[in-house]
């Protein structure tokens, strides 16, 4: 019965993705980014909406691509946590405020975002990030072994190369655990139930 | 003020919304849906001692009772999730019993008063802010100059000190006051050695220990300290154990870990402990000098007169005697709430001459430290008096809960309603609470700065280890707010706040704010207290005995009765779900009271177990079911203490009965006789299903509780060849055939190991070994493995239907107790015993339940389909079904924030079972990697093996032949229970020792 029902879950998200993708522009789907913001990502803000590109809807549009593939921020600046913990930290408003106080913004749109950010640290209430990358509550992922294995720079083997996503998306089902004995299988390491369930 | 609000209510907002980040509160099984949307939170600005996914672990100090254990406060973003003992606490040493375990029940208690409340003219509680709280308690005091009364909870320290300050201030009257005060210890050291103090008793040094009727495991001065020091004595180790004997009507889990039990007619202890006296004095040179003083006072005594007195034979007495003197140092120990009957003073005091003439006094006991157990029974009387007399206008109660702790015929509730404004600091709505006019609640413990003083030389620490739950604030700033409010003769209370107050205090111990960070992350200071030397006062020749007097009908009808210090304490840890699942040590009971009575008696009554009786004493009558226990004089029926509470939570309210209704009030000198009166049984032949974890309470020579005679250890017998010795036969013989087949069988085992993940090199085999000559049946194991691996609590009904989830229980069969053969307990910590070969893995259609290349007996939650096959073939009955959806059920709001996020919280329909922590397991694991260094032995220690105050259980590597489990493991008294079914456990247990006499 139990069976079932999570059958009937996963049938109803299904269904609601494919009507998202269809729903979506093919030409809102990502491309490269390129060295400055280009004009087709201009075109969806003119728009005044994010949510014609791929991912969820963030409440900031903040920009992966500007802030990893143009500025080259390595990934632990903000994700602090993640070569000595499981969880990989999610950055504190203190963070993002320690350049935006200074940094403005360059053009009207990012202005816009920018804004939405002093006004939330201003007001004291945390943006509420949507989260996209979970896995189930009776795994347990530790970041940091699998940073401190494969190098600072692996985040992309499971979260995509966020430096080409104007907005974060979901590249990889990381809550299906044939990804992750895939790569467990392929490099021959550890693969007791035990290691991540329990 | 205004200022720092704000700040307090962000933060505690992004507190409660950072769980968020991790779902750390209700990670649950089921939950494979993906359809929901997930927010991240982040801080406004990080905490630098937080990092998501590490815990925090803070240095604090228990307050759950008197003894000031130190505290590991491990915390998970910004919540506490976990207590464990500071290793470097004089007191407890790193050990943590059941109710220091359980404070974090108290803390997320869903029956906190959340907020300053105010009585309305209707007699309502109505919720006002703090501002208008201090604004009304100022304005009461100002024209209460003179009639203050304050009373308070024991707990020496800066707060004490404040509280007392501005009591006097306003010539108030303050008393410091606990249920289980010791004033019996405390009259005898003045009568006998002029100091009137609580000392220390070094139970680790003692040899020989005879106990008068103190429960010194469970509530008795310093519990954990003591049980620490009797496991390091009576543990049997190098071919030595020390002794205990217990002289008491009734035995309490204390009595249940004695070697001898003698059963003295209530209340003539002190008989038995003056003959000993003069057995000493008579046949042993070398007393000490101003001992022979006391001959002709003691002469009268002979064992002969004891025996009159007590019942107890002259030549046990004597033997006793004889043994107690040649084991040198020995210690004897009597007071306390186990058997304080109104000869209690006098008792002490001849055990006070007892040890002196033993020479024990300054070795085993320890005059100096004065151990602080607030003011006694007799000055809150006194002070409950003046109120009623109208000598106060304003009363303000402090982490003391006189409504409830005092017996009804002291008539408080009636006495306190008398005072015009009465004020309550109470965390919780409790009985006292409920009768006063404002509540200004408490921050917790592990919620504010404090410091405790439970003895000369500790001076130990509190620190708040997270934001306050509710809008809560500390009575030390209450204390100081309200001060500059009413000004007066209050206006030198001038501290910016009760931190800064306590900070200052401190600066005179440490040395600038290095100092004081040192201290904060040792926990306090700590010292030595030079150990005084006493000298015989004057009083100690007036020594003597006189049978007490006890209430109630004398006759055939009459029984004694004996309130007994359970799992409930003096009713301070009732609305704790945790506490009340927990299986009372002694009797096995969970979730209600009960009255204990002997076998015999039932039988002579014709009642059954579970049978409802009205006890009746002049003072007043109760009801509760009949327990039927065998460890008690038949005479006596014992009661728990702490139950039947009319306020206090949803938990404890209307649960049980309380003993102290059928008490006289009047003090017996300082303190209240608690087992003072006799009571008349009235049957109902109404019934009770007695909600007990236990199931047969004989071993019926299955094996499970292995024990061994001393001379048998020493010689270094395994138990088996124990038992022979003895005349029992094995207990189950493989035939050569069998014997032939399992060693094939552990070949062709053996064989498969070498394959797959199996195969891989270094890897370790946890295992574990358990000794029960140390292990106590304390169950504070029991608490850590309920906090650590989120535990539902499933209540009585389902206790009923065997739902009960202990992934680690203790079970106590009984021997003996019958054609006269002495009664003798056997403890048995049973945990999943994580076998090599074990019989649930084979039997899982699923692959749910499966053995890990490092030697656990792995479940797999999300495989499990719940067929429950492996439970039914578990010989030790360890895998637990989740039967309900407890995850929901069993943790109401706030006590989610206690759930650990490491340990998946199971859903419906799911088997679980002891998983030898392996969160912990994987945690050291991931460390050691990232450090690039092997796991060392003692990197991963099991929730149980952590707070077992005994020290009776070491968990490592088995693979690593110099670690400590695989040396303990090679024990001769090593041995697995159910060895016979070739399921190969990890755990191994240590059989326990017999100290019986010679004779």
């Amino acid at each position: 019965m139990r069976k079932l029902a999570l059958l009937g879950v996963g049938t109803l998200a299904l269904a609601l993705g494919a009507i998202a993708v269809i729903k979506r522009p093919a030409g809102a789907v990502q491309t490269p980014a390129p060295a400055k913001p280009d004009s087709l990502v201009a075109w969806v803000l003119s728009k005044g909406d994010s949510a014609n590109l791929k991912g969820p809807r963030q409440p900031v549009f903040f920009r992966h691509d500007i802030h990893v593939g143009v500025y080259k921020t390595p990934c632990q600046y903000c994700h602090y946590s993640v070569a000595e913990s499981s969880e990989p930290g999610i950055p504190s408003m203190a963070t993002c405020m320690g350049c935006h106080l200074v940094i403005g913004g360059s053009d009207s749109s990012h202005k816009v975002e920018i804004k939405k950010l002093r006004d939330s640290w201003n007001n004291k209430q945390p943006i509420e990030w949507v989260r996209i990358h979970s896995v189930a509550r009776h795994v347990h992922f530790p970041h940091m072994r699998h940073i401190k294995v494969l190098g600072p720079n692996a985040c992309q083997t499971c979260h995509g190369d966020v430096a080409r996503m104007p907005q974060v998306f979901k590249v990889q089902n990381v809550n299906n655990m044939g990804f992750c004995i895939t790569c467990h299988l392929q490099r021959k390491v550890n693969r007791d139930c035990t290691a991540c369930h329990y | 003020m205004s200022h720092e609000s704000t700040t307090d209510a962000i933060n505690r907002r992004g507190f409660l919304k950072v769980l968020g980040v991790t779902g750390a509160g209700a990670a649950v099984v089921s939950g494979c849906s993906t359809s929901k949307v997930e927010k991240l939170i982040p801080y406004l600005v990080q905490s630098e001692d937080q990092v998501p996914g590490i815990p925090t672990w803070y240095a604090s100090t228990c307050t759950e009772c008197a003894a000031g254990c130190g505290l590991h406060v491990k915390t998970r973003e910004g919540r506490a999730i976990k207590l464990e003992g500071n290793p470097h606490h004089p007191v407890n040493a790193g050990r943590l019993c059941s109710h220091g375990q359980s404070a974090l029940q108290g803390l997320y208690n869903p029956g906190r008063v959340k907020g300053p409340m105010a009585r309305q003219a209707d007699g309502s509680l109505k919720e006002i802010t703090w501002d208008e709280a201090i604004a009304l308690l100022a304005g009461k005091l100002q024209g209460a100059a003179g009639k203050v009364a304050v009373i308070s909870g024991a707990g020496r320290g800066t707060f004490s000190d404040l509280l007392a300050a501005w009591t006097a201030a306003q010539g108030g009257q303050l008393v410091r006051y606990q249920p289980f005060a010791f004033e019996a210890i405390r009259a005898a050291s003045q009568q006998v050695f002029g100091l009137s103090e609580v000392p220390a008793y070094d139970f680790a040094a003692a040899k020989y220990i005879v106990s008068f009727g103190a429960d010194f495991l469970e509530s008795w001065v310093s519990p954990v300290e003591h049980q620490r020091g009797f496991a390091e004595s009576h543990g049997f180790s190098n071919g030595e154990m020390a002794k205990h004997v217990w002289f008491a009507p009734r035995m309490s889990l204390t009595g249940l870990n004695a070697d001898e039990w003698h059963a003295p007619r209530p209340g003539s202890e002190a008989a038995i402990a003056l003959a000993m006296a003069n057995v000493l004095l008579a046949e042993r040179s070398g007393n000490p000098a101003d001992a022979n003083g006391l001959r002709g006072a003691l002469a009268a005594w002979t064992p002969e007169k004891a025996q009159e007195a007590t019942g107890v034979g002259a030549e046990i007495i004597r033997r006793v005697a004889r043994e107690f003197a040649s084991a040198q140092p020995s210690l004897a120990v009597a007071g306390g709430v186990g058997n304080q009957h109104r000869g209690a003073a006098e008792l002490c005091a001849a055990v006070n001459l007892l040890n002196y003439i033993a020479g024990n006094v300054g070795r085993t006991v320890k005059y100096g430290a004065d151990l602080d157990t607030g003011d006694g029974y007799a000055a809150l009387l006194a002070l409950v008096e003046a109120i009623d007399k109208g000598g106060a206008q304003v009363v303000i109660v402090h982490d003391a809960n006189p409504a409830y702790s005092l017996p009804k015929a002291a008539g408080f509730e009636a006495k306190f309603k008398k005072a015009p404004f009465k004020v309550s600091t109470s965390l919780y709505l409790d009985e006292t609470a409920a009768l006063c006019d404002l509540l200004l609640p408490d921050h917790h413990a592990l919620e504010r700065w404090d410091d405790l003083r439970p003895r000369k030389g500790v001076n130990s620490l509190l620190q708040p280890v997270m934001e306050p739950v509710f809008k809560t604030m500390a009575t030390g700033d209450v204390l100081l707010k309200v001060s500059q409010k009413a000004g007066g003769s209050l206006a030198p209370f001038n501290a910016t706040s009760w931190e800064a107050h306590l900070k200052a205090q401190w600066a005179k111990n440490v040395a600038g704010e290095a100092g004081w960070r040192d201290a904060l992350a040792k926990g306090g200071l700590y010292g030595e207290a030079p150990v005084t030397p006493v000298k015989l006062a004057a009083g100690a020749g007036q020594v003597s005995y006189t049978a007490p007097a006890f209430d109630g009908e004398a006759g055939d009808a009459g029984f004694w009765l004996a309130p007994a210090a359970s799992v409930m304490g003096d009713g301070r840890f009732t609305n704790r779900p945790l506490l009340l699942e927990l299986s009372d040590p002694v009797t096995k009971i969970t979730w209600h009271s009960w009255v204990e009575m002997h076998p015999e008696t039932a039988q002579r009554l014709d009642v059954r177990e579970g049978e409802i009786v009205v006890l009746t004493s002049p003072a007043g009558s109760i009801e509760a079911p009949v327990y039927i226990y065998p460890g008690i004089h038949p005479d006596v029926l014992g009661v728990p203490l702490g139950w039947g509470h009319t306020s206090y939570g949803e938990f404890a309210t209307g649960r049980g009965a309380n003993p102290l209704d059928l008490l006289d009030a009047k003090p017996a000198g300082s303190f209240l006789a608690y087992f003072g009166t006799r009571v008349t049984v009235g049957k109902t032949r109404k019934f009770h299903k007695v909600g007990k974890t236990e199931g047969n309470t004989r071993q019926l020579g299955r094996g499970i509780a292995d024990a061994m005679t001393l001379d048998q250890a020493k010689k270094g017998l395994t138990p088996a060849l124990a038992a022979k010795e003895e005349g029992h036969e094995e207990h189950e013989v493989n035939t050569e055939r069998e014997v032939e087949a399992i060693k094939g069988f552990r070949e062709s085992q053996l064989e498969k190991r070498k394959h797959g993940a199996y195969a891989a090199a270094d890897l370790p085999m946890w295992g574990m070994t358990i000794d029960l000559s140390r292990c106590t049946g304390c169950s504070a194991c029991v608490t850590a493995c309920y906090v650590e691996n989120n535990i539902p609590q499933v209540g009585y009904d389902d206790i009923l239907r065997g739902r009960e989830m202990t992934w680690m229980r203790i079970e106590r069969y009984w021997e003996g107790g019958e054609h006269g053969e002495p009664l003798e307990a056997r403890f048995v910590p049973m945990l999943c015993q994580h076998c090599d070969n074990a019989p649930c893995e084979p039997v899982c259609p699923v692959y749910a339940a499966y053995h890990t290349p490092d030697g656990l007996n792995g479940q797999v939650y999300n495989r499990c389909v719940g067929t429950r096959y492996c439970a039914n073939n578990c010989p030790y009955k360890v895998r637990y079904f989740n039967w309900y959806a407890y995850n929901k059920k069993a943790f109401p709001e706030p006590l989610n924030l206690a759930l650990n996020p490491d340990v998946t919280v199971r859903a419906r329909g799911v088997m679980e079972k002891c998983t030898f922590c392996v969160q912990r397991i994987r945690g050291a694991q991931h460390q050691a990697r990232l450090e690039d260094r092997k796991l060392a032995d003692g990197d991963v220690v099991t929730a149980c093996a952590q707070a077992c105050p005994s020290n009776a259980i070491v968990f490592g590597d088995t693979q690593d032949p110099a670690s400590r489990v695989s040396q303990v493991r090679e024990d001769h008294r090593g041995y697995h229970i159910l060895e016979d079914l070739n399921v190969r456990p990890a755990v191994t247990y240590l059989a326990k020792v017999l100290h019986h006499s010679e004779a």
